[in-house]
């Protein structure tokens, strides 16, 4: 892990983080297979348990990062695995997988101890993105961060001011706070159903493209009329906010 | 009692049966008093008559003197056998007898009378009433014989006291009784009222309470015990259908999906192959939307399961999800505007309430054409919330308004229109699922949905 590879701590240069460990808990072996594939070729190191018992035992053995476990699987469901982890005091965030997908499900997911709640069948896109942001949860911004910025885009959540090279930008209510949960996740990748959930607190598949309309008059506000973008779209996945 | 009480069959059951119960108790009762004084009246009547007759018999054979020794002779013994006699001159002054003077309101021949004299009895002064027939004889002298009545009045008022006492006591136990009997019904239909609205909310796993009574009551909760025990195995096997359903036809889906993604990875799809994969994909997700809209739909239809409640304020849902498409209304030209009046909580399922009126917003933007106006309204009511979604496009005709909330069913002008026929089913169940009502009404121009939510009781 990162304080342990003197690699990661040499000075004056960016971090190079050493690859985050996954556990895929999955009984179906061809989408097991591929996810294990995407997931290693976005730079995670994966381990993979076709069932619940196997499953249990590599999570319980510790060391990984973020744990994705399938819902419905053989020997021992998802529910009861994150149940074991979470009574021996493990907070590995867990993103459960579901092919049920209803409202209760969801719930049931998150009440059980799960982190994030994923819909099969999903982007491998979506997933990637979920994941990052599960497992930079524990080094990201804390909640009472309230100071942010971005190459020269500048937020403070007390006095409710946007500036970017100093200039004041007018921000609506909801375009605030969708800059907000990109603020805290710089250089992150956001889906559209992220935003969805953590601006709008819904929990859906629009129909329409309308994540993208709010986000193209946010970009308008933030990006026009400077020659470097900081929002940029990331093609089949969503959105990121990055200085480069 | 109030009038809600009041309304309540087994109170009226109750009232009903205290009246009867009065009502029978008290002519019972009555009728024996009756019956018993004129007994008693007559016995009296009939000891007189004999005096009376003993009394002509003497006068017959001895006189006037023969009378008045008679008469002598028996008042010696007034006190014991309560004879009362007297005999008058014509002004009344006294000539034999054993009582003082004519009593005042006397002077009428041959008709019963009452009247009081006071005697002493155990060192006091007892008013003794006296029943008397009056007879004037040839020489104008008046005679009076009579009984003292005493005891008679006595035992009648004993009777009558009883008799009150009786019907007092009987109406009070039937009213206790009433009120029991009420009461008990009351609390045994509100415990099964409770438990019934208990497991329309889902919780299917209520059951009435048995109370070992073995009356009408457990029968019937015997009976309703057993409805819901099959309802609850049909929802389990439904359930377990619709899971597994899920499960099956979304694993594959899944697989193909995973595959057609990893191909897509590859840099020598291109062209025409590329586009077709990817529409592949993009129609692998349009089933998979339907099919979980359906099993949303089942789920709230189904009403057997447990759904996550809180108290929300609709208004404020309403408005977020207005601002959520303002844009996208903007984008196709048309106005959609937002009149929610606060004060409108709902105890409701906040992300099936936010998907229904998204269903909703959706239809409505995609057939109103450019130019024209979309309107959603929360109005608190006195107790519901109405939640209108208003807009002036070409509208639905009357006879299909119903029928386009059932699965599946579209218009023949939307054939050709994209989606699944499934958007307003999912929100009429959504809709069902809060106890609320909806109705498709004609907007003169446009179509008018209207749904009528209880308001929240916990809602000032």
């Amino acid at each position: 892990m990162m304080h342990t590879n003197p690699l990661t701590t040499t000075p004056g240069k960016p971090a190079i983080p050493a690859a985050m460990q996954l556990l895929l808990i999955e009984d179906d072996l061809q989408a097991a297979e591929y996810l294990v594939k995407g997931l290693r070729e976005s730079g995670y190191e994966v381990a993979h348990s076709a069932d619940g018992r196997d499953g249990l035992e590599k999570a319980t053995q510790g060391g990984y990062d973020v744990i994705i476990a399938d819902r419905q699987l053989p020997h021992l469901d998802g529910l009861t695995i994150i149940g074991v982890l979470r009574q021996k005091g493990d907070r590995t965030p867990v993103l459960i997988l579901s092919a049920l997908g209803t409202v209760d499900d969801r719930v049931h997911g998150l009440k059980a101890g799960g982190d994030d709640y994923l819909t099969k069948p999903f982007a491998l896109a979506e997933l990637v993105a979920r994941v990052e942001a599960l497992s930079r949860r524990g080094n990201a911004g804390a909640a009472e961060q309230t100071r942010f910025r971005v190459a020269d885009l500048e937020m403070d959540l007390l006095g409710r001011r946007v500036t970017r090279s100093g200039r004041n930008i007018d921000l609506t209510t909801k375009e605030f706070q969708l800059l907000e949960y990109l603020m805290r996740r710089p250089g992150q990748v956001v889906t559209r159903t992220m935003l969805l959930e953590g601006v709008w607190n819904l929990h859906f598949d629009p129909q329409t493209n309308i994540i993208d309309v709010h986000m193209s008059r946010l970009r308008n506000a933030i990006d026009r009329g400077f020659s470097k973008p900081l929002i940029h779209t990331v093609r089949g996945a969503g959105y990121v906010l990055r200085d480069e | 009692m109030s009038n809600e009480t009041f309304r309540l069959s087994s109170a009226r059951l109750a009232v009903l049966y205290v009246l009867i119960v009065a009502v029978g108790i008290t002519s019972v009762l009555t009728t024996v008093y009756v019956l018993t004084a004129r007994v008693l009246d007559r016995e009296v009547d009939a000891v007189i008559q004999a005096e009376v007759n003993g009394l002509v018999e003497d006068y017959q054979q001895d006189g006037l003197l023969g009378l008045i020794s008679t008469l002598h002779t028996r008042s010696d013994s007034w006190g014991r056998s309560g004879a009362v006699y007297l005999l008058s001159d014509p002004y009344g002054t006294r000539i034999a007898g054993n009582i003082a003077r004519w009593p005042n309101q006397i002077d009428s021949a041959g008709r019963w009378i009452e009247f009081e004299i006071d005697a002493s009895e155990h060192g006091g002064v007892v008013a003794h009433p006296v029943r008397a027939q009056v007879f004037r004889l040839p020489s104008g002298r008046r005679l009076l014989i009579g009984t003292d009545i005493l005891e008679r009045k006595r035992l009648a008022s004993r009777l009558s006291s009883a008799m009150w006492w009786g019907s007092g006591l009987s109406v009070a136990l039937a009213a206790l009784l009433g009120v029991a009997y009420s009461t008990r019904v009351r609390r045994r239909v509100g415990a099964i009222a409770t438990t019934c609205e208990n497991i329309m909310d889902g919780d299917l796993t209520q059951r009435l309470a048995i109370e070992g009574a073995h009356d009408e009551f457990d029968e019937l909760s015997a009976a309703v015990n057993q409805m819901l025990e099959r309802i609850g195995q049909q929802t389990a096997v439904l359930r377990t259908t619709f899971d597994s359903a899920a499960h099956d036809l979304r694993a594959p889906l899944y697989r193909a999906r995973v595959r057609i993604e990893e191909a897509l990875q590859h840099p020598d799809v291109l062209g025409s192959s590329r586009e077709a994969m990817e529409a592949t994909l993009a129609e692998l997700d349009r089933v998979q939307r339907t099919l979980g809209t359906l099993l949303q739909i089942a789920q709230a239809e189904g009403r057997g399961v447990e759904m996550e409640l809180e108290e929300l304020d609709l208004a404020a849902l309403a408005r977020e999800i207005v601002d959520l498409y303002q844009p996208e209304a903007g984008a196709r030209g048309i106005a959609l505007i937002c009149n929610a009046t606060a004060g409108a909580t709902v105890h409701g399922n906040r992300q099936l309430l936010a998907q229904a009126l998204v269903n909703l917003l959706e239809n409505a933007l995609k057939y109103v054409p450019a130019g024209g106006h979309v309107a959603v309204g929360v109005e608190p009511r006195a107790q519901t919330v109405v939640l209108d979604v208003a807009d002036d496009g070409p509208g639905v005709p009357a006879e299909d308004r119903q029928r386009i909330l059932q699965p599946f069913i579209r218009l023949e002008r939307d054939r050709q229109q994209a989606g699944s026929g499934l958007g307003l089913s999912l929100v009429a169940a959504v809709i069902r699922l809060h106890r609320a009502t909806i109705e498709l009404l004609d907007h003169q121009p446009g179509l008018l949905v209207r749904c009528e939510l209880p308001m929240s009781a916990s809602a000032g």
